[in-house]
């Protein structure tokens, strides 16, 4: 029999448990062995009595978890709790566990997610509290006035390590090949506060893997049934694919039927699984986590710029998770940003090639191909010069592609996705005016030709939390498209909208009643030949429903691609609307969907970029750029938030970061650009739109749209379109890669 | 012949910066006494000449002109030793010796000069990597 259950039998009688702690004190190795390594854990009573008299040492204060920092909206709803004898003030409806946390006290946690709902069901985070018969699970406990949390008794330390124990009951021990190794939470916490040697002898439970789909690896043998992903699905993804079965020993996390995971948040339950019951599939048995080098980043997959932390190692990306930023992603990422990394291994170009006479491409030295350039630049005209700048462009080399048309004498330069002639003067023409945070505010949504779910998860995610928050109103004009949340389906086409615009529509007494009604118009209208018409109805639409206020902007316009906000502060805006039809020199700079049918055949067709795509067909020229992994790019997401990607990796072959190879086309074609560095092309970018230079911060754009020219423009009846046909394939890198095209081939509802 | 360099080492240490400087010169004298031997044995006489080969060997110990730290010139040199030990053994072969003695570190790559000349230092970075 072990000590420790001698000592809990006696627990009743004081003295003899204190012989026993004697005992145990002065003979360690009496050849009695308790499973609980410290010795006066093994009877907690009896120390913690022993403890009382003794005067409790002042501890200092500390900082909180994190950084984290708390905001009181009220100051009587203060109130004081103490937290291992340290007096922390924390607003009323906080838990134990978060009182801790302002403390700075870090308590274990496996259940527990500060952005779902409070499960309680681990019971990991056990701590003392005066006056409790038993330990409370801080996760689930409102702190009260006066309350006194213990984190560090025998007590609490011996809850810990009982949860531990039973946990790894039915833990397996695979960890050497389990790709979690490393980042584990239960590996960590078991080193921390687990006991050194486990009592249990029998077989443990093995649960049968579910498939969840090309991106979610899963082996339920190591789930802890803590019911993360579960509440992650049904709260912040909002499918209700994954569910709890079973009672007791049977319990396991799965699909109800044999179903695969369709959302386009799924890959994020890989970094809130605190095992490996979850793990990344394109990463599986790919590298360890310590093995990687990580480069903090921006996602240029779509407009929101996800901050992400690429992991490499040597000169591949390995894989791509997110970083915390509250304002734009808080803690998730889509899917496409997290495993479009395949794509960059794929396709790639790495050498300056000519198409030859025979129609075949042959690799050339830079100094041939910029020579080829160069010369037949010169012989077409100026006004027959045209540059298209690529959806995933940064602003550096737009800045150098515009400055170098500029000086050839050309003006036909713009960016794809912005349409024919975009209203740049007005940025709040452009941005989503009440920021992707902002959101959460508003009550009332009318999204006009926008599909968020697959045009910017993220912002989609922001909506949702709002509307599962505050029941906000969701309207919405286009095709018919897949929506998490409730909504209203008003109409497809311009019909709908002039009907809001006049009053007519039922729709209006929401917007009328709304205290911060909020419009979000999609890009793919830029596209259209009405639409400032259409602009001009949504205007209208503002004014009759005040959505823009001095206090609150809720007019938006959510883009489609990362290069687009940043081309159109700095002005990339065609002369004409009908320039690639007379185009004699196409300068296409990662252009890929640009329509190249009306293109003369005698054009000249430069294209520079990383991916062999669909205008590498039309190319007579390639010159191989590097991708946002491996150039430092400045992006303005479409919130008008500045911000910049990091080199992780070494180009391929021998390609050139964009903004150098115009730099020296420019020079070999005898227009030499003023700049040689990034830090000279910046200070260029500086006197075309400085707020391209604030890092990290967002520019709000002033609300001018009393400035607007009137407009009389018949607008077309024709219904709203879908600008984005496939979630997962949407640029060239996405369609380079392998898992992109596996999940669209099984996700993608057909 | 049997190779008369083969008992003497570069004895530990340099004392002073004019030992060193002595002991290169010696060095050098001794590399230019085995030119002829090396010009036989790897059959030399059509592609260099006795004087191109001294004035490689000369660049080549001028490329470190700026060391002034005795124990790394006594490195440099105990390396040279090696190196000119295992060329008279002829412990190499013919294409080596072409290869970096005669053509030079910079490979084949003979008339950039003149190409170069009037373009900016960007583009020539440009030309060489896309790290500058």
């Amino acid at each position: 029999m072990g000590l420790g259950l001698l000592a809990l039998r006696s627990s009743r009688a004081s003295a003899l448990s204190r012989f026993y702690r004697v005992l145990a004190s002065q003979n360690p190795c009496n050849g009695v062995r308790g499973i609980v390594s410290t010795p006066e854990l093994q009877n907690a009573e009896a120390a913690a009595a022993a403890a009382q008299p003794e005067p409790t040492p002042v501890i200092p204060p500390r900082t909180p978890v994190a950084g984290a920092r708390v905001q009181f909206a009220n100051p009587e709803d203060a109130i004081e709790v103490f937290v291992d004898g340290y007096p922390v003030k924390i607003p009323k409806g906080f838990t134990v566990l978060q009182a801790c946390e302002v403390a700075g006290v870090d308590i274990p946690r496996f259940c527990y997610h500060s952005r779902l709902s409070v499960a309680g069901n681990c019971r990991m985070c056990l701590v003392e509290v005066e006056k409790s018969p038993k330990p409370v699970a801080s996760c689930a406990m409102p702190a009260l006035p006066g309350m006194k949390i213990k984190t560090d008794t025998p007590v609490a330390k011996k809850a810990r390590e009982g949860v531990m124990e039973f946990l790894l009951m039915n833990h397996p021990l695979d960890c050497p090949i389990c790709d979690q190794g490393g980042e584990c939470d239960l590996q960590d916490q078991s080193m921390a506060f687990g006991s050194d040697r486990g009592r249990f002898t029998e077989m443990k439970r093995s649960v049968v893997d579910k498939n969840l789909g090309p991106l979610v690896k899963t082996v339920m043998t190591r789930c802890i049934q803590c019911t993360r992903c579960v509440r992650f699905a049904t709260e912040v993804a909002g499918v209700q694919d994954l569910g709890m079965l079973g009672r007791g020993s049977g319990e396991e996390i799965g699909t109800y039927v044999e179903k695969l995971m369709t959302s386009e948040l799924s890959g994020n339950v890989i970094d809130i699984c605190p095992v490996g019951a979850l793990t990344s599939k394109p990463f599986a048995f790919k590298a360890r986590n310590w093995e990687l080098k990580g480069t903090e980043s921006i996602d240029v997959t779509d407009a929101v710029g996800s901050n992400i932390r690429i992991d490499s190692r040597g000169p591949e990306v390995m894989r791509i998770v997110p970083r915390l930023n509250e304002d734009i992603n808080e803690e998730w990422i889509s899917d496409k940003t997290r495993f479009c990394y395949d794509g960059l291994k794929r396709q790639r170009l790495n050498d300056p090639m000519i198409r030859g006479s025979d129609g075949r491409f042959k690799a050339v030295s830079w100094r041939d191909a910029l020579a080829v350039v160069a010369e037949v630049v010169h012989q077409v005209k100026p006004e027959e010069i045209v540059g298209v700048a690529g959806q995933l462009s940064d602003a550096e080399s737009m800045m150098a592609l515009k400055d170098l048309l500029n000086k050839m004498g050309s003006n036909n330069v713009w960016c794809e996705g912005n349409g024919n002639l975009p209203q740049t003067d007005l940025r709040s023409g452009f941005l989503l005016n009440s920021n992707i945070s902002g959101l959460e505010k508003a009550d009332v949504f009318l999204l006009i030709g926008s599909q968020p779910r697959v045009e910017a998860p993220m912002v989609n995610a922001r909506i949702r939390k709002t509307v599962r928050a505050t029941q906000a109103k969701v309207g919405y004009i286009g095709p018919p498209t897949d929506f998490n949340y409730n909504h209203q389906h008003l109409g497809t086409g311009p019909q709908t909208l002039l009907e809001i615009a006049e009053g007519r529509h039922p729709f209006c007494s929401v917007l009328l009643n709304a205290k911060n009604p909020a419009i979000i118009v999609g890009a793919g209208l830029f596209e259209r030949k009405d639409k400032d018409s259409v602009f001009s109805a949504v205007e209208t639409i503002a004014k009759l429903g005040k959505v823009v206020r001095p206090d609150w902007n809720g007019l938006n316009v959510l883009l489609l691609n990362a290069a687009q906000a940043a081309a159109l502060d700095l002005g990339l805006v065609p002369e004409s609307s009908d320039s690639i039809e007379s185009a004699k020199f196409l300068y296409l700079m990662g252009a890929d969907d640009v329509n190249l049918e009306k293109l003369p055949a005698d054009a000249f067709v430069v294209y520079q970029g990383h991916h062999g795509d669909r205008s590498v067909y039309r190319a007579n020229v390639i010159f191989p750029a590097s991708a946002f992994t491996e150039k430092e790019g400045t992006y303005e997401n479409t919130e008008g938030c500045t911000q910049q990607t990091l080199p992780a990796v070494p180009t391929v072959g021998d390609a050139r970061d964009d903004w150098k190879i115009i730099r020296a086309l420019s020079e070999v074609a005898g227009v030499r650009l003023p700049y040689d560095t990034l830090g000279a092309i910046r200070a260029r970018i500086k006197a075309v739109a400085p707020n391209l230079l604030h890092t990290d911060e967002r520019e709000p754009a002033i609300d001018s749209t009393t400035l607007k020219p009137e407009l009389f423009q018949k607008i077309s009846m024709a219904p709203f379109g879908t600008s984005v046909e496939n979630f997962y394939m949407t640029d060239s890198i996405t369609r380079a890669s392998k898992i992109m095209a596996q999940c669209s081939t099984m996700l993608l509802k057909k | 012949m049997a190779f008369n360099l083969k008992g003497i080492r570069v004895p530990p240490n340099s004392a002073t910066l004019q030992e060193a400087r002595n002991r290169t010169f010696d060095f050098f004298r001794q590399a230019c006494r085995s030119i002829p031997t090396i010009m036989e044995i790897y059959n030399l006489h059509d592609v260099v000449t006795v004087s191109e080969i001294r004035s490689t060997i000369s660049s080549e110990i001028r490329k470190n002109a700026h060391i002034t730290n005795t124990k790394v010139i006594d490195m440099l040199l105990f390396k040279g030793m090696e190196e000119l030990g295992n060329i008279v053994e002829h412990a190499k072969q013919r294409h080596h010796i072409i290869g970096q003695y005669v053509l030079g570190r910079r490979g084949l790559i003979q008339d950039v000069g003149d190409k170069d000349q009037d373009i900016s230092d960007f583009l020539k970075k440009f030309y060489n990597s896309n790290y500058f």
